[in-house]
């Protein structure tokens, strides 16, 4: 193989070097490097991690055995005592049962606890998305938020691939192309969930052609988030989203006036 | 090595497709392979190098950075294998030079200094060999090879230039008269 740059063209070495014949590569080197990907992919699936975690196992069930135990004791205690005392004239009272009928849960009555919003922004979680962002500009978006209230959306995005795939595409189409491209409509065509998610979901595929949300699909932290459907949901409601953010910007002025 | 077309066949293989990869092996396995044999000087070592390298790249294809070259990319992993097969020679392991003729029968002073320019190139530190490995053996400029080993591309040259020193005196009796 001759090198058309090289600044000794003509010296013994080059022509030394450039002797050698380049070597065919066997025959079979694409099927076997085909054949190790996928016994490597069927023994991922056939034989999941094994966790290295025993003691930690054997820690959790002895905390639940005690837990139980101090349950029933408690259970007992009451028992004894007489607690919780029951009202005159109430004893052995017969009537229809009048049981509570809710009606179907929808998306305006979800309001997010308090508590799971403050143990988020305790989290490690909260502090990888506090140092990032691309994943906070996604999260500004309206479209987005709108799109994670979806449970469809919410389960396609859980899978990294998926999400690894819109990022994939968009590397070789336009951002304002992006959905109508072969490469997204190939990543599609993978990913039985997303396909059924962008299909159902007009905010997903309005929220699909902001730069800011395709850049964070490749993205650690945002990949994190969306890993946990019970967080999505809580992240696409307004006032936790905006709770979310201003707390991030907090954290990053107070970095980075410690930086100063 | 023609480039053109990965960026679509990768975004094919992050989306599920696996053939997609088929190809990309095709495109770069003469490019890869030979760059392995040169480091090694052993078939056998070069093949089991290069099949890693290209399924670790499979296995950690969502973090290739698409503004890189794809080659490049792949080079710095079939590096590291075959810094793994150079670690598990013995030193006193002798290295079985094979020298499978390309095309045709050659005649038995042409493969003997073949042979010659093979262990010459092997003497070499891995630091210089891979310079001289990439800069005669595949298209790579210098600021392409600079990338993919991760130094300056003034220290590429330098390097360049003391490998060929070496391979001078290394090679005085086979050199390819002018």
């Amino acid at each position: 193989m001759t090198n058309i740059n090289d600044p000794w063209p003509d010296d013994d070495v080059t022509r030394t070097l450039n002797d050698l014949p380049e070597v065919d590569p066997p025959a079979t080197l694409a099927q076997d490097v085909m054949a190790t990907i996928a016994s490597r992919a069927a023994a991922r699936t056939t034989y999941p991690p094994a966790t290295s975690n025993k003691r930690g196992a054997t820690m959790a069930k002895k905390v639940l055995w005690i837990v139980a135990a101090t349950a029933a004791l408690a259970l007992i205690a009451m028992r004894l005592i007489g607690y919780p005392p029951v009202e005159k004239g109430t004893e052995a009272t017969i009537g229809a049962a009048q049981r509570y009928q809710a009606q179907q849960v929808s998306n305006a009555d979800v309001k997010t606890e308090d508590a799971q919003l403050q143990a988020f922004l305790q989290s490690d979680l909260f502090r990888q998305l506090a140092t990032d962002k691309v994943a906070q500009q996604a999260l500004k978006n309206k479209d987005f938020q709108k799109a994670l209230q979806d449970a469809s959306v919410r389960a396609a995005l859980v899978s990294a691939d998926a999400r690894f795939a819109i990022a994939a595409a968009k590397k070789v189409a336009s951002d304002a192309t992006l959905v109508t491209s072969d490469a997204f409509r190939a990543a599609l065509d993978a990913h039985a969930a997303l396909k059924v998610a962008f299909e159902s979901s007009p905010a997903l595929r309005a929220a699909l052609v902001s730069p800011d949300v395709v850049a964070a699909m490749s993205n650690a932290s945002l990949g994190a988030v969306l890993a946990r459907p019970d967080i999505a949901m809580m992240i696409s409601q307004d006032a936790a989203a905006a709770k979310v953010l201003e707390a991030a910007q907090v954290q990053m002025d107070a970095a980075a006036v410690r930086y100063k | 090595m023609d480039d053109s077309g990965d960026a679509a066949l990768i975004a094919r293989c992050l989306g599920g497709q696996q053939d997609a990869y088929e190809a990309i092996v095709t495109r770069y396995q003469r490019g890869l392979f030979n760059v392995a044999f040169r480091m090694l000087g052993n078939y056998e070592d070069a093949r089991d190098a290069t099949q890693n390298a290209f399924v670790k790249a499979y296995e950690h294809l969502n973090t290739f950075d698409p503004d890189q070259r794809f080659f490049s990319w792949l080079f710095r992993i079939l590096k590291n294998e075959c810094l793994n097969v150079l670690r598990a020679r013995r030193p006193s392991q002798p290295v079985s030079l094979d020298m499978p003729s390309a095309r045709g029968a050659d005649p038995v002073e042409v493969r003997e200094r073949q042979r010659a320019v093979q262990t010459a190139l092997l003497s070499l530190s891995t630091e210089y060999r891979e310079v001289v490995v990439l800069r005669h053996y595949t298209d790579l400029s210098y600021d392409e090879i600079a990338a993919a080993l991760g130094i300056p591309a003034t220290k590429v040259k330098s390097r360049l230039y003391t490998a060929r020193q070496q391979l001078g005196e290394l090679l005085m009796d086979w050199r390819v008269a002018r």
